[in-house]
């Protein structure tokens, strides 16, 4: 009795060492705290990549990623970066709401030793920060190329501008002006300004645009909401059937209009891209596999060659 | 003698007609600098463009007149307007849909009226409280993502009976209730005696907390049947629209003559302010005045008004304690 006691005690002694050493065998598997600070919520782009980052980093098992919501303000996101660094978060990424606000507590998060991504858009000259982004300036200026070629000679254009300070509204409009409006004297804007990345002020402005001029040949718009805006205005008016009109964000809303005819063309900045590497560069920054890395994603234009497949992408993410 | 008559008949004159008198020279003065401004099509096209904020500012009035306020109407807009459009995408009844903004606008105002009421809430505050809460639902409900692809729903902002664009028979439907209630109606003159004083509309024996509710209630469906003519004009469901909404929606009712200080206020007037904001947010377009500039300009107007408002409260005090004297 005392034996097979004994022999009891030592299996389950054995048994225990296994479990032990299996259990560390798992601990051994660092988890990570990650913060991701948003912009805003509010505001449809950041939203879609923050909601593609946290789908992202479920494939991800050593990552525990938190969201913080910047509500647009450089106050609120500053005071959030400041928070992740007293809670001693292993990452923090920023998307800036401007990256000039927002340069001295990215650097004080490189200080206090915390791994730092900036994205959409990138703090330039961080150093010992890392960044993941996609280039504004070419987003705008693959679209700008195209329309050197579309826009009809001695054409009356609009211009849509986002909202100002903002890095990608300024990159930008600075492509279109010296990829398009240099090279094309010849065209007349009739009418620019700011609307604030938002589909409800473009609107107006087309409104009163369409009135004060006797023809519009094209929208230049710095993204894809406003330009949806400036084209609803004139939806079914058949002297608007052949206005062109190019935009940025691939928005599941552009992908449609590109399909239906109204739109002509827009550069994809597509936020599971940017999600997929900001988390492959998280993953290589909390394992201490790199120090610091800039990386940029590519900038596919959307047209009705080839917009099938982003209407699958869009549809497949549940945002059609 | 006969001059101090003819001076106080003219200062009676400008204070009842002066902000008409505004909108006359503004519509003069746009005319002349741009001739697109005069065309029926432009006029047809600021009066839908001013609709949505013009019935907010309905809701504003009835409010301010009773020395309350709302801030949240810009945010329970989007809210209900996108539960709307949600609804109707579900089911395919416009009449839901319909039904379902005005459910959720009198509902976050009953909320509004409550914290006003019963927990004394000053009312900047609450409806501050309920910007944030009824965007954060939005943002919520959506995930932050705009809803496509919204059919037939579009007939409320971007169809037409006759040549007349149904923003703008909603737009002339509610400001005739606006007017009615506040003229012709007990509650009317309920909310103007409690802006006015509340402390004597409280001896004269009227329910202040249940009038108060009932303009926040009002203010409700007024905000719900907006967000449904936003959401139909954008042909899309944003949770984040109609952002500052608000701002507009008061600077049309302050420019028409409604007192902050509560007690003055009318539906005609917020019309005239309403035009005058958006003649002047037209003409600006018309001729191309930079961004930056036109809120610089809007900015000043309202500062003007508020500095009207002000003096002419005063002299309207002074001459009625000469009158004492």
């Amino acid at each position: 009795m005392r034996k097979s006691l004994i022999m009891f005690m030592s299996v389950l002694l054995v048994l225990g060492l296994v479990v032990s050493v299996g259990g560390n065998e798992v601990m051994a598997q660092e988890e990570y705290r990650v913060a991701y600070i948003a912009r805003a919520q509010g505001d449809s782009f950041a939203a879609w990549l923050a909601n593609s980052i946290i789908e992202e980093s479920n494939k991800y098992e050593n990552i525990d990623l938190q969201v913080f919501d910047g509500q647009g303000s450089d106050a609120k996101q500053n005071s959030l970066i400041e928070n992740a660094i007293v809670n001693e978060f292993d990452l923090i990424i920023i998307q800036p709401n401007n990256g000039e606000a927002q340069r001295p507590y990215a650097e004080k998060v490189v200080e206090a030793g915390i791994d730092l991504i900036t994205t959409n858009a990138r703090i330039d000259g961080i150093e010992g920060g890392s960044s993941v982004d996609a280039d504004p300036y070419m987003q705008a200026a693959v679209v700008a190329e195209m329309a050197l070629e579309q826009v009809p000679e001695n054409a009356n254009v609009v211009v849509l501008n986002g909202p100002p300070g903002n890095f990608h509204a300024s990159e930008r409009r600075k492509a279109w002006e010296a990829e398009f409006f240099a090279k094309r004297p010849d065209v007349t804007i009739v009418g620019e300004q700011i609307a604030n990345w938002n589909k409800d002020e473009a609107m107006r402005y087309m409104e009163d645009w369409v009135q004060a001029n006797d023809h519009i040949d094209a929208i230049i718009s710095m993204n894809d909401n406003m330009a949806a805006g400036a084209l609803e205005v004139v939806k079914g008016d058949p002297e608007y059937n052949d206005i062109l009109s190019y935009g940025v964000d691939g928005t599941a809303e552009a992908v449609l209009l590109i399909k239906e005819g109204r739109m002509t063309a827009t550069t994809l900045q597509s936020a599971y891209a940017l999600a997929e590497r900001i988390l492959w560069v998280s993953d290589l920054l909390v394992t201490d596999k790199v120090m610091e890395i800039h990386t940029n994603i590519g900038n596919p234009v959307v047209t009705s060659e080839n917009v099938e497949q982003y209407i699958e992408m869009h549809e497949k993410a549940g945002n059609l | 003698m006969k001059d101090l008559k003819l001076g106080d008949k003219f200062s009676r004159i400008k204070q009842k007609y002066g902000i008409f008198l505004v909108l006359i020279l503004l519509f003069v003065v746009s005319s002349l600098i741009n001739s697109n401004f005069l065309s029926v099509r432009n006029l047809t096209n600021i009066s839908r463009q001013i609709s949505i904020t013009t019935i907010l500012a309905f809701g504003e009035t009835i409010l301010i007149i009773s020395g309350l306020l709302d801030l949240s109407n810009g945010s329970v807009l989007a809210l209900a307007g996108l539960l709307s459009v949600s609804v109707f995408k579900m089911t395919g009844s416009l009449i839901l849909a319909f039904i379902v903004a005005i459910v959720v606008a009198v509902f976050c105002n009953i909320i509004n009226g409550i914290m006003v009421t019963k927990f004394e809430t000053p009312p900047f505050i609450a409806t501050l409280a309920m910007m944030a809460m009824a965007r954060g639902a939005a943002l919520l409900y959506t995930n932050g993502q705009n809803i496509y692809r919204i059919g037939d729903y579009t007939v409320f902002g971007q169809g037409s009976i006759g040549f007349v664009p149904t923003p703008i028979i909603f737009f002339i439907l509610i400001g005739i209730v606006t007017w009615y209630i506040l003229k012709h109606t007990r509650l009317g003159r309920s909310l103007y005696a409690i802006g006015g004083n509340e402390e004597a509309a409280v001896a004269s024996g009227i329910n202040v907390n249940r009038k108060k509710m009932l303009a926040y209630i009002v203010n409700g469906v007024f905000v719900g049947i907006a967000g449904v003519i936003f959401m139909s004009r954008v042909n899309a469901g944003l949770p984040n629209g109609a952002v500052g909404f608000e701002f507009e929606a008061l600077t049309s009712s302050i420019i028409g003559g409604t007192s902050f200080s509560g007690g003055v206020g009318t539906a005609g007037g917020t019309v005239i302010g309403a035009f005058i904001v958006g003649f002047l947010n037209n003409i600006m377009n018309l001729v191309g005045v930079n961004s930056y500039v036109q809120q610089i300009i809007r900015g000043g107007i309202i500062a003007l008004a508020v500095i009207y408002d002000t003096r002419t409260k005063k002299m309207r005090t002074k001459s009625q304690l000469g009158n004492v004297e």
